[in-house]
């Protein structure tokens, strides 16, 4: 790509004129280089996106149109077939509301757990809190998938399996949160926090008045990491709940698939609704979601 | 409350204190006790959390792992019987094998995919917003619905996989097969997850000084050379990180294997985290295994966190 | 309160953290009305000082009384004291009226009231115009004016400032300078001004404390602290150029007493007692006089620094020992040149083996 320097002596003119050339070879080269890596790219998103258009067009066929052969490409006329039978034969208006309802405690109860116990992490003095931290870093990322066993016998203990609070409480123990926004409020001018406690304010209005609205971006993108977790949860909303009106939607899902033998255009109708939250969060929060991927070169 | 002690034998041993020694220790102790009372009450409510629902469960999986039976009718102990019969017992080996199998195909084609797309993506000029949200649009879909997704691809009749090797005269072929089963389970976390990575090697691609770049094409450096030479050591640290956390994720495999394959054809994609579940919620009560074959995964995970901890320490430290 | 009671005191006072002490037996009276300044070189212990005064930081030893109550125990909010920050730390996500206000908010003054002070401070800060600004869209004086503002309609027993103009620049700090020294004649408040600017010390301050590593060194009135020094440090702290010292000691040898170094030099009417001393004479008093004058030190112009009114003029006195002298900036000294310099016996300060003045 580069252009090769011109060796030896070259006379004035010369050494302008091919200057010129060279200037005009370089543009030449970023402009092909440029539209290779937009072939390249296009070549990318169209084989990680062509899954989700199959399944879209799947979902709008009947049983024998899904099977024919060359299949259909546009889906013209739509049969819409799928989607009625999902809304109203099955739970999956229900599972929705679980995933949003538990999804959407989980953020709101971490957003403040988080929050002040990286307050707490980042500014005050009390014994215990490195050790807090340390064990918080250490146990980052042990999966709930691994701790079924204890985490199904401690809520059963409570008596609470196949509750909300059963799906609500064990993700509240997640760190990351905590670890995030220590390193959110580290962040923040020491003074500010000393000039509030001149002015009067108390360790908690300290939080509630000036911290918490000066990291509203950190705010938004945990938000966002816990949401998308949540909504993507599987293995423990799977083993804590046992009746339907209790599960979540990947449960439901997954129960779709399992009971009831291959209903091809139950389950492509199932995959496109269940995309529809995520798509419409994703484009609404679009920096906020690809800030989710930087948030981890901030877990340390 | 000053005043009492400003008398004449005010000026005791420790100078010219007004405020007895003994009278200060107290006061600086209700000091404390109250600070340590306000961190307690913003750390509390979330360290409760982390203690109840992850510290417990970790010493409760230990617990377990020592122990056989059903949680249900009691449990006895037996020492770490359950870690010698382990190797024995019907799929945890294949679930190990398995995982650690599915780990080691899908990580390096997630990470160097990711990179391949990241180093792409980063010097593009225009309309480079539409790509990243495209190629980070699978990230956000469930393992669940990836893989009823994946369903379709993978069908032999009408799959989009065989349908293009018709197209282009082959025959067709059975994906899920015993043979090919984990590799598609590996290749559908690819999709999943390149976007995520992706996305992370943008970012710290966007932040390498440019000024290097500079000097370095100045001194005629070829654009595989400034790869090779720069971006890759630069980029060192944060590839290990990369490769330790999703290392660390591909171990946790589960919702695609139960939904795509049901872990099979026979055993071929029971991955760990399916045979715990099989274990206790399926079939049989064995706590015993599912706590040690638990066990052992969280003992990698810790050690790999480790690992990475100590790394993040090193680089601080010459920072 | 009595007339006669300091506004702030500070008893043995001490901070440490772990084993790495900062400070060390400060003790100090602040009368009410004083403007009072914190000098030293950056790591001295100034600000934590000031920090301690308001509460920011906990005492490790000692008592600090606030209007004459006991302070060590009391929230900084109680301590009726406010404080300007290096970096202004105005609330990024309020506007200047509201930060402003936000002390008085705090203490649960009804709305009128709060707006009526926040009103009369911005008028005589000349902040009517940037009131519903946020602290982003201001200039850095601007910010200075908020941050003081913030303090001013508190009303306090005391104003701490902590370095407030080193994030000006050069032209903008002289004037934000005397404007801060207008605003103490006006408010008549107590202030306690932490600087490592010896320029600002001496021309805002009623009284310097000098502090370094943890220690007090001196505190006096700006004359005070210039001409009689309390110690070497001070001696070459304060003073652009500062002080020269001549290493040496005290010797009485054959009846009088004299100073033996690298020259000799009769220590007449200085109490001095013999042993190793030091020897220090500010740029300003040594006199250039011509190679014939009786008791003067010969020497060789090193080097002539032409600062426009003046001129100081280096000068070797003996194998590398100089000499900086401060003359009229009309006198014609050439490098090179042979002079004899005289340091006249009345302008000489002496301080013993420990560095501290000889009275």
């Amino acid at each position: 790509m580069a252009v090769e320097a011109g060796t030896g002596r070259v006379a004035p003119a010369e050494l302008r004129r091919s200057a010129v050339d060279h200037a005009r070879a370089r543009r030449a080269s970023r402009r092909r280089n440029e539209l290779l890596r937009h072939l390249a790219l296009a070549v990318i998103t169209f084989i990680l996106v062509a899954p989700f258009y199959y399944v879209f067009l799947a979902s709008l066929k009947n049983a024998t149109e899904i099977f024919s052969y060359p299949p259909k490409l546009l889906p013209f006329p739509p049969f819409f077939g799928n989607y009625k039978k999902l809304l109203f034969d099955t739970g999956f208006l229900r599972w929705m509301f679980n995933t949003l309802f538990v999804a959407g405690s989980v953020t709101t109860l971490k957003i403040f757990l988080d929050s002040m116990a990286g307050y707490a992490l980042a500014k005050i003095d009390m014994t215990g809190k490195k050790v807090v931290f340390l064990a918080m870093l250490i146990l980052l990322m042990v999966p709930i998938g691994a701790l079924v066993v204890p985490l199904w016998a401690l809520m059963s203990s409570f008596g609470l399996i196949d509750t909300y609070a059963a799906l609500i409480l064990p993700p509240l123990a997640n760190p990351l949160g905590a670890i995030l926004m220590r390193q959110f409020i580290l962040g923040l001018p020491k003074d500010l926090e000393n000039a509030a406690r001149l002015d009067g304010l108390s360790e908690f209005g300290i939080y509630w008045r000036i911290v918490l609205p000066l990291i509203k971006p950190g705010l938004v993108v945990l938000a966002v990491i816990i949401f998308t977790d949540q909504f993507m949860s599987f293995i423990w909303p799977l083993i804590a709940t046992t009746s339907d009106e209790l599960q979540v939607l990947t449960v439901g899902v997954a129960a779709l698939r399992a009971h009831g033998g291959a209903n091809y255009g139950l389950w492509s109708a199932s995959a496109v609704m269940s995309l529809i939250p995520v798509g419409v969060f994703f484009f609404v929060l679009q920096r906020q979601f690809l800030a989710r991927s930087l948030a981890g070169a901030l877990k340390q | 409350m000053t005043d009492a002690v400003m008398t004449e034998g005010g000026r005791n041993a420790a100078g010219r204190l007004r405020l007895s020694p003994a009278e200060h220790r107290r006061l600086a102790r209700k000091a404390r006790l109250r600070r340590e009372l306000t961190g307690w009450m913003f750390l509390g409510p979330m360290f409760l959390c982390f203690v109840l629902f992850l510290v417990v469960p970790v010493c409760g999986t230990v617990w377990w792992s020592l122990r056989t039976g059903n949680i249900a009718s009691g449990t006895s102990f037996v020492g770490l019987q359950n870690f010698y019969d382990l190797p024995g017992v019907v799929g945890a080996g294949s679930a190990i094998a398995n995982t650690l199998i599915f780990a080691a195909i899908s990580v390096p084609l997630i990470l160097v995919g990711a990179l391949g797309v990241a180093l792409i993506l980063a010097k593009i000029r225009h309309g480079g917003s539409i790509y990243r949200f495209l190629v980070y649009f699978p990230v956000l879909v469930p393992g669940v619905v990836a893989a009823l997704i994946w369903l379709f691809l993978t069908n032999v009749d009408f799959g989009l996989f065989n349908n293009v090797m018709k197209a282009f005269g082959a025959y067709p072929v059975t994906w899920l097969g015993a043979d090919s089963a984990l590799g598609v389970l590996a290749v559908l976390d690819v999709w999943r997850n390149i976007g995520y990575w992706a996305m992370f090697f943008v970012a710290a691609i966007i932040g390498l000084p440019t000024e290097l770049y500079q000097a370095a094409e100045l001194d005629g450096a070829s654009t595989w050379a400034r790869f090779r030479y720069l971006t890759l050591p630069l980029l060192r640290r944060i590839i290990f990180f990369a490769v330790i956390v999703s290392t660390i994720w591909g171990l946790q495999v589960f919702d695609t294997a139960l939904v795509l394959t049901n872990g099979g054809p026979g055993t071929a994609t029971t991955t760990v985290i399916y045979r715990v579940w099989l274990y206790v919620f399926a079939s049989n009560n064995k706590v015993g295994f599912a706590s040690a074959i638990s066990l052992v995964l969280i003992l990698v995970i810790l050690a790999l966190t480790l690992v990475q901890m100590r790394l993040l320490r090193d680089r601080r430290g010459i920072d | 309160m009595t007339a006669t009671q300091p506004a702030i005191e500070l008893i043995d006072v001490g901070k440490h953290y772990g084993s790495v002490s900062v400070l060390t037996g400060v003790n100090l009276a602040i009368a009410d009305g004083e403007f009072i300044a914190l000098l030293g070189p950056s790591g001295c212990g100034k600000s934590t000082l000031l920090k301690l005064i308001a509460g920011l930081e906990e005492l490790s030893g000692g008592e600090i009384y606030v209007g004459g109550q006991l302070a060590n125990y009391l929230k900084p909010s109680d301590r009726d004291v406010a404080m300007v920050f290096q970096n202004y730390a105005l609330y990024p996500h309020m506007t200047v009226r509201e930060n402003i206000g936000f002390p008085l908010k705090m203490r649960g003054l009804a709305k009128e009231a709060i707006g009526e002070k926040v009103q009369a401070a911005a008028a005589f800060l000349q902040l009517g115009a940037q009131l519903d600004r946020f602290p982003d869209e201001l200039s850095g004086g601007q910010r200075q004016r908020v941050a003081l503002g913030r303090a001013i309609v508190r009303e306090p027993l005391a104003f701490l400032m902590d370095e407030p103009l080193s994030n000006l620049d050069a032209l903008l700090r002289v004037e934000m300078r005397t404007e801060l020294v207008r605003l103490h004649k006006r408010v008549g408040r107590t202030t306690i001004y932490v600087t490592h600017d010896q320029v600002e010390a001496m021309t805002m301050a009623n009284r310097i404390v000098l502090m370094h590593k943890g220690v007090i060194q001196q505190v006096g009135t700006p004359s005070e602290v210039y001409s009689r020094p309390a110690n070497t440090f001070v001696a070459t702290f304060v003073g652009s150029p500062p002080m020269n010292l001549f290493q040496g000691r005290v010797d009485s040898a054959g009846g009088c007493r004299k100073f033996v170094g690298a020259f000799e030099l009769p220590l007449d009417g200085i109490a001095a007692s013999e042993g190793t001393a030091t020897l220090g004479i500010r740029p300003e008093q040594v006199q250039i006089v011509p190679t014939d004058t009786p008791q003067a030190l010969g020497a060789t112009v090193e080097l002539v620094e032409r600062v426009g009114a003046d001129s100081f003029v280096v000068s070797q006195i003996a194998d590398g020992v100089t000499i900086n002298a401060r003359v009229d900036g009309a006198r014609q000294v050439r490098e090179g040149d042979r002079v004899a310099v005289r340091l006249p016996a009345a302008e000489l300060r002496l301080f013993d083996a420990a560095g501290r003045a000889v009275d």
